[in-house]
């Protein structure tokens, strides 16, 4: 009898997951990009930044120029890693071009540039911490993973320069306006994928990302996406960073010993999706 | 009855890990079956500190005597350090027992998502505890 009602409990739940994972296909289909195919980023390299959250609390501190310090070690936004579409505001969907919602359909996450230890690009993160470094004329993003690389951002009231070759960051220029730093950024080569579904962009890419200390802990951050090559509008998404203590930014090398790609198969996606 | 219950309720589980992708080096999804998820026992052969994943490798004895050596993927060192892992945490020689999701492609690798070690402790290497997992 008891046995009976375990198996019982055991087959509803079994059906109940299977109930949720058809309703998720069912959801997506028919619509072109629905919100937040994939969930936020996470994963064990998330799960070890945790307990390194700073409890610092108060104010932003100010350099010695006035402005907000954003020096320090910031945890990354998991909603800038999977799927860009969990850093829009609720309920907004990418305005992607017919053609980016195929790319990034057919894309398979062998060709993900990230699995072959290339640059993340802007805006995607990755599971690791960055390092800002201010100073008055310049201020470096020093990015621990997945590419062990960094970010200049010249805030000295130059501009762009002209002709400039693509590249995988850009090329960033910042201004201050009040306690908001703004950041310019063009001259993108269209290699990177925005996230690990692979939505495109291309050369086109301009980015303007507003960077905020609203308080001692805390990176808060609005980016807008202005492509008009791949979207049909620009659209802005919304991150925010811990700040960490207790850690500092380490070493990671990711062409030392990557094995995967030859072993991945298949879409970063959900099959059904 | 309740076994073969049980197996379709853990398959069940292991869909719903596997319909959530993840992200960040490469898409755990796109590499590894997690609802064919086992414990492997064996005997440390091998230890790679290195990026973008620590690995470490295990002959496994089966019922007939056959030994095979499987690759076991773990998170990246720093996210391991930063768990409380060191690199002289797995040893050449140590007996391990590691829950494992095995590659999808047939070859004889797998991402460790716990790893018992010669001495008892349990840690947590890979996509154990959360829905999706990077890598």
């Amino acid at each position: 009898m008891r046995r009976n009602l375990v198996c019982s409990i055991l087959t509803a739940l079994f059906l109940a997951a299977l109930l949720a994972v058809s309703a998720t296909s069912l959801s997506a289909q028919g619509q072109p990009e629905p919100p937040g195919v994939n969930p936020a980023g996470g994963g064990v390299p998330m799960r070890s930044l945790e307990r390194l959250k700073s409890k610092a609390s108060g104010a932003a501190p100010r350099t010695a120029d006035g402005k907000p310090d954003l020096s320090g070690i910031w945890g990354p936004e998991p909603n800038f890693m999977g799927d860009i579409s969990n850093a829009l505001k609720s309920g907004e969907k990418l305005p992607l071009q017919p053609w980016a919602v195929k790319v990034s359909r057919e894309r398979l996450s062998k060709d993900d540039p990230e699995a072959s230890c290339l640059p993340a690009g802007i805006p995607r993160q990755t599971p690791f911490p960055f390092k800002i470094i201010q100073t008055p004329k310049l201020i470096v993003f020093l990015i621990e993973g997945n590419m062990h690389t960094y970010r200049q951002i010249f805030v000295d009231g130059s501009s762009h320069p002209k002709d400039l070759d693509p590249t995988w960051f850009g090329d960033s220029r910042g201004t201050w306006q009040g306690d908001t730093l703004v950041v310019d950024t063009v001259g993108f080569n269209d290699k990177f994928w925005f996230d690990g579904i692979g939505h495109p962009h291309t050369e086109k890419l301009h980015i303007i990302e507003r960077y905020r200390r609203p308080d001692a802990a805390h990176l808060a951050y609005e980016v807008t996406i202005d492509d008009p090559g791949a979207y049909t509008r620009p659209f802005t998404m919304y991150g925010n960073s811990p700040l960490l203590q207790n850690t500092e930014i380490m070493e990671y090398f990711c062409s030392e010993n990557n094995q995967d790609v030859a072993h991945v198969l298949g879409k970063g996606r959900p099959a059904k999706e | 009855m309740r076994k073969s219950r049980l197996a379709v309720l853990v398959g069940g589980l292991g869909l719903l890990v596997a319909v959530l992708p993840a992200v960040a080096h490469h898409a755990f999804v796109a590499q590894y079956d997690a609802s064919k998820s086992t414990t492997l026992n064996g005997v440390v052969t091998k230890v790679e500190w290195t990026n973008p994943h620590a690995r470490f490798y295990v002959d496994v004895k089966d019922k007939g005597g056959n030994v095979t050596n499987w690759n076991l993927e773990l998170a990246s060192p720093n996210a391991l350090r930063r768990l409380g892992w060191t690199r002289d945490i797995l040893k050449v020689g140590d007996q391990v027992s590691v829950f494992v999701a095995p590659a999808k492609d047939g070859a004889k690798m797998a991402n460790a998502r716990t790893v018992t070690l010669a001495d008892g402790r349990k840690m947590v290497a890979g996509i154990a505890a959360e829905q999706g997992g990077v890598q």
